[in-house]
């Protein structure tokens, strides 16, 4: 029996779990949540496996909704316990607000609504047991634009009906979960977004990369889980010796095409950096200027259009303390019971 | 350039990339994909996956297990090896091609530009049959898989044979899926509709991307082209596209492929400049 109804899709609402590494070197991203932290806790309130760590991990663990700013609506068919995180999607449970962070019972006939972006830009839904949709290529997190994972490899839309897995614990069991309010984050307007410089900052010039990392960039409508723009200063290239201007292509932007990892900040003709996310190519034409550290890659994923963040340098090994640092964090020891 | 040294550079915390030249050749690109099956043969611990690409090979790793500083040097390693390779495993694969088709003129005009296979003829100075003849008159070598599933990017082995064409000055909205377009001496493919900026130069009625891996050539993955790869375009007319894309939907297409290997020489002494001259036959 299904344990939940699609009433409305929203903006875009995607089933995903840690997402599908191993295929990078055939074009396929590993996708997974845009915010690994959220859809991470989500699942531990609800006694779900959270999965192993995002692109070096093994497990993709259990497979929950992320939905995009707006929009889904869902209806009960079967009692469970669900958990919302991420970004605060004003949710509302029968009409009356939604406790986020927690666990929470809900039985036949219930309706749960995300109904406008109050801050971040995506949450996270978490069903006792993990969303029951096939493995695709050994993960089940949604690819809409290589037709993959999830339902269909497509968003959810109205009439679609998920099933769940057996929960590892009795529902009675699983209420009054909560994380730990001190690790419960707070998305505000302003951001500060954690990079490693490279691997083509020597492309552009000093006064440039100084540019980056001084200004504060605004993100762009035109942002999705591939990619993420910012606007701000125009960057500039040193010249570029004629034989890549002849193999490379006429823009000074342009490199003979080599690995953009998911992270990588590429910038096209010097102007809107854009943030290469969980969908992005692995492949490109473009020099980047930087990398986002992954533990900040959830930042990302939670900015909205028209807000602002900066870009601070950090060395990989204070990037590997702040992944050491979030994966810590994702832990029962996170989570407290009433 | 060819560097003396590959460059061992970081890609954030998760990944690094050994660059062996900034430039687009045979001979470098050798060295990505012999690195990478050096690591396929004796997997280094913690590396989880890696990324051949035209001049690079992308490495992930866990930073748990493995410093990136433990990393290089175990690379480093493995690295004069790689500098002396000669030949490689390479599949030969037979893709029919037809040029200059309809949709790629539709999207041209949609876009506000001229029919693309026309503009490479006027910009290479020949016919627009002289560019159809040339462009499946030399084998390919695919040098880097990415951007989307599928999507690879392919270098002429016959340098004479070589075809130039700019890149859109304003990129596409979007572009039909299964159609074959080049820039600079690259051709590539759009496995599946999306933007782009590449000329047009015809499309294939077979598939290189099957989610649902549906015919035995898909039955290692949904994805068919790999770094490494040779292709032949071949040409055919408007009632064979046809034929052949009811048996490609029916799930009964024969693709051609054959396992053989290719000597990096062959390509040199094709060279302009080479002392042994061009025009010797390439296959193993």
């Amino acid at each position: 029996m299904p344990v939940l109804e699609v009433l409305a899709g929203g903006l875009q609402s995607t089933i995903q779990d840690v997402g599908r590494p191993g295929y990078l070197a055939t074009g396929m991203p590993p996708s997974g949540p845009a915010d690994r932290f959220a859809l991470g806790i989500a699942n531990l309130l609800v006694g779900n496996d959270p999965g192993e760590r995002y692109l070096v991990g093994r497990r993709p663990g259990a497979a929950g909704v992320e939905v995009l700013l707006s929009g889904l609506g869902l209806r009960v068919h079967a009692e469970t316990v669900i958990a919302v995180t991420g970004a605060d999607l004003a949710p509302t449970l029968n009409g009356q607000p939604l406790a986020t962070w927690q666990s929470v019972r809900v039985k036949p006939d219930d309706e749960v609504l995300f109904r406008r972006a109050r801050s971040g830009a995506r949450a996270y839904l978490a069903v006792a047991g993990g969303i029951d949709v096939p493995l695709f290529a050994g993960s089940r997190a949604t690819n809409v634009r290589a037709f993959v994972g999830g339902v269909e490899g497509r968003a959810l839309k109205p009439g679609d009906l998920l099933r769940t897995f057996p929960p590892r614990r009795a529902v009675g069991a699983l209420e009054g979960r909560r994380l730990r309010p001190d690790l419960v984050p707070v998305f505000g307007h302003r951001w500060r977004v954690r990079v490693v410089l490279g691997p083509q900052d020597d492309l552009f010039l000093p006064e440039s990369i100084n540019a980056f990392l001084r200004h504060d960039w605004e993100l762009s409508s035109t942002s999705d889980r591939m990619g993420c723009r910012y606007i701000g200063p125009a960057l500039e290239f040193k010249p570029r010796p004629a034989y890549l201007v002849e193999q490379a292509g006429a823009d000074p932007s342009n490199i003979v095409d080599d690995t953009i990892p998911v992270g990588g900040i590429q910038v096209p003709g010097g102007v809107e950096p854009i943030v290469l996310h969980v969908d992005g190519p692995s492949l490109g034409g473009y020099a980047k200027i930087a990398t986002v550290i992954s533990a900040d890659l959830g930042k990302v994923g939670q900015m909205r259009p028209g807000q602002v963040t900066s870009f601070q340098a950090v060395s990989t090994d204070a990037a590997v303390a702040a992944l050491r640092d979030l994966e810590q964090s994702i832990a029962e020891t996170s989570i407290t019971s009433t | 350039m060819i560097y003396a040294e590959a460059q061992y550079k970081p890609l954030g915390d998760l990944y690094l990339t050994v660059e062996f030249g900034d430039e687009l050749s045979l001979a470098l690109n050798f060295r990505v994909i012999a690195l990478d099956g050096a690591l396929k043969a004796r997997p280094l611990r913690g590396v989880t996956e890696t990324i051949p690409t035209n001049r690079s090979l992308g490495i992930v790793y866990d930073p748990f297990t493995v410093s990136r500083q433990e990393l290089v040097a175990r690379l480093k390693e493995l690295e004069p090896q790689v500098h002396t390779i000669e030949e490689l495993p390479s599949r030969h694969v037979t893709i029919p091609i037809w040029y200059d088709d309809p949709w790629s003129l539709e999207c041209a005009t949609a876009h506000g530009v001229p029919n693309n296979v026309e503009l490479l003829a006027e910009i290479n100075a020949m016919t627009v049959a002289e560019v159809i003849r040339t462009h499946s008159g030399t084998d390919h070598w695919v040098s880097a898989v990415g951007f989307t599933p599928a999507c690879y990017q392919a270098m002429p082995l016959d340098p004479s044979k070589a075809l130039t064409a700019p890149k859109y000055q304003r990129p596409r909205r979007w572009t039909p899926e299964r159609i074959l377009c080049i820039a600079g001496q690259l051709t590539s493919f759009y496995p599946i509709a999306s933007p782009g900026g590449y000329q047009l130069l015809g499309r294939t009625p077979i598939e290189l991307y099957d989610p649902r891996q549906r015919n035995p050539a898909f039955a290692d993955g949904p994805v068919l082209p790999r770094v490494g790869d040779r292709h032949t375009y071949v040409p055919i007319d408007e009632t064979t596209y046809w034929d052949i894309r009811r048996e490609v939907e029916a799930g009964v297409y024969e693709y051609q492929i054959r396992e053989e290997t290719y000597r990096l020489q062959d390509y040199l002494s094709r060279l302009p400049g080479s002392s042994e001259g061009r025009g010797r036959g390439a296959r193993a």
